[in-house]
């Protein structure tokens, strides 16, 4: 028992290993996307700066809540990836997914360990990004430990929901076989779906009630929510628990359909 | 010149039947720019439900700020999209070595070897928020309002393919010119907003460093009959500029081309 755990630890965290490692080969594109990022959160400031220009809060948001809400949510923007669906659609254009299915380790497993490395090393890498923000646009992180570990506790179950939804929408891969115009479809809605652009409170509530009632934002809007108290921390427990069970329902879903899906497994070729 | 719009029509149709080989893509590659750019725009109009003054601009006109510099963009994304893929597709396989001994201009050839559909989608959503916006706010046209706003759509369109060409020739030398194209190219979204919601000094980048703000803010200001005096009149002027540039700088980079050896 013992054994095996220790055995399924090393062969997991070997996988999380690997990912950071891939990631250092693009040193330039490293700094250039530093400077992209500071156009990217240049451009949200200055027009939340501009909206507050005249009043002083909106939907009881005050400007410096909003920007302090709206560039934590860029910088934690690593926990809405959705490079399970990239990853999957190469593996099936390569063949390479039938080697992976014949591994004597949870297939589903072994993904889930490399898209948390390849999370935890998007994440390192924000950090200069983060350190920026708080120069030049003020961000002002919580020192509130119980705040942190809130959030901690939050991001890691809403990473995990879009984990398991992600590899749902991958699966529809084995039918359609076309995996980029998926790609950035998704990539475009979880942009606003997740609360990037703008907090939650702020939208009319018909549209809130769609985005909440789809995974994106509980990845995203949710942990940045609780970290920056526009949810109060009292909330917490009621929060992890709503997780908890979008990750119940999204792992059922999920791993029925990947079961039948599987079955329809057509590679391109490799 | 007749040639060479001959040979753009014939580049065109091949680029189309190979296209309608890949529907499928065709269509989605058009519409994952319009969800893009939906998500962007769906923010703006929540915003501005709460809150209707973006610094004394109201949500139509700035729709109308956003939608000439998607205009301006997608002529760039349809005509000119191969300029990101010099290096990467064309220098780093040799492929461009062919393009050196054929009997028409290698940039014409590069530019017209692929038409982007992508840029469709941009197109249709820039084109749609010009138009709702302007009939919205109810412009009272004159010949030199639509003047300056087809002139500032075509100029702000050659201002980012001459950008696109100047930073891509930095592939002669470092082969993937995706990174310093980025750098200059990303900026664009500035301009996406008035220019004067930001502090001065990026409104003077982006007039006289890289100057997308002739694509949209300042077109745009005119039609609405802000005062922004001469300059709403220097856009091709400024896109003749950086044109000459560029076809120079690109003429001194093929010079010092020698290929990767594939």
């Amino acid at each position: 028992m013992i054994r095996t755990a220790r055995r399924n630890l090393s062969v997991y965290s070997a996988i999380l290993a690997m990912i950071p490692k891939q990631f250092m080969a693009y040193q330039l594109w490293f700094w250039i996307s530093l400077v992209l990022s500071v156009i990217s959160m240049a451009i949200l400031v200055y027009f939340w700066r501009a909206i507050y220009a005249n009043t002083s809060t909106i939907s009881g948001l005050a400007q410096n809540q909003t920007i302090n809400y709206i560039l934590l949510a860029f910088i934690f923007m690593p926990l809405t990836s959705n490079d399970l669906i990239w990853e999957f659609g190469s593996n099936l254009r390569e063949g390479t997914i039938i080697h992976h299915l014949l591994r004597p380790i949870n297939f589903q497993g072994m993904n889930y360990a490399q898209m948390l490395g390849g999370l935890l090393t998007r994440l390192i890498l924000q950090i200069p990004m983060a350190v920026v923000a708080v120069f030049i646009f003020g961000l002002r992180f919580p020192t509130d430990l119980s705040t942190w570990l809130a959030f901690l506790v939050s991001a890691l179950l809403g990473f995990t929901v879009m984990f398991f939804f992600n590899w749902f929408l991958a699966c529809f891969t084995f039918y359609t076989t076309e995996i980029w115009g998926l790609g950035v479809l998704v990539d475009g809605m979880t942009f606003f779906l997740s609360g990037a652009l703008v907090p939650l409170v702020m939208m009319p509530e018909w549209i809130r009630n769609i985005v909440l009632s789809i995974p994106f934002a509980q990845a995203l809007a949710v942990p940045v929510s609780l970290l920056t108290g526009i949810t109060p921390l009292s909330d917490a427990p009621l929060v992890w628990f709503i997780q908890v069970l979008w990750i119940l329902g999204m792992w059922i879903i999920s791993t029925l359909f990947f079961r039948v899906a599987v079955r329809k497994i057509t590679v391109q070729g490799g | 010149m007749t040639r060479y719009l001959n040979l753009y029509w014939y580049f065109l149709i091949q680029r189309l039947k190979v296209l309608m080989e890949y529907r499928l893509s065709f269509i989605l590659g058009a519409s994952s720019t319009i969800v893009w750019q939906a998500s962007s725009i769906a923010a703006v109009w929540i915003v501005m439900q709460k809150v209707p003054s973006l610094n004394g601009w109201n949500y139509d006109e700035v729709l109308l700020v956003y939608g000439l510099v998607t205009l301006s963009k997608s002529i760039n994304h349809m005509f000119a999209d191969n300029l990101w893929t010099l290096g990467r597709i064309y220098i780093r396989s040799g492929g461009f070595d062919r393009f050196l001994v054929r009997p028409i201009d290698p940039l014409f050839h590069l530019l017209a070897d692929r038409f982007c559909q992508d840029g469709v989608g941009n197109f249709l959503v820039g084109l749609a928020l010009v138009i709702k916006s302007s009939v919205d706010l109810g412009i009272d046209w004159t010949p030199s309002k639509l003047l300056v706003l087809i002139v500032g759509i075509v100029s702000g369109g050659f201002i980012f393919i001459a950008l696109n060409l100047i930073t891509c020739v930095s592939a002669f030398w470092i082969v993937d010119s995706v990174p310093v194209t980025r750098l200059v190219f990303d900026n664009h979204l500035f301009a996406q907003y008035p220019l004067s919601i930001y502090p001065k000094a990026i409104g003077i980048l982006l007039t006289w460093v890289i100057p997308y703000g002739f694509a949209s803010f300042y077109p745009a200001s005119y039609v609405l009959g802000r005062d922004v005096g001469n300059i709403a009149w220097f856009g091709p002027f400024v896109a003749a500029f950086l044109l000459f540039i560029g076809y120079r700088f690109w003429q001194f980079g093929l010079k010092y081309y020698s290929g990767t050896g594939t």
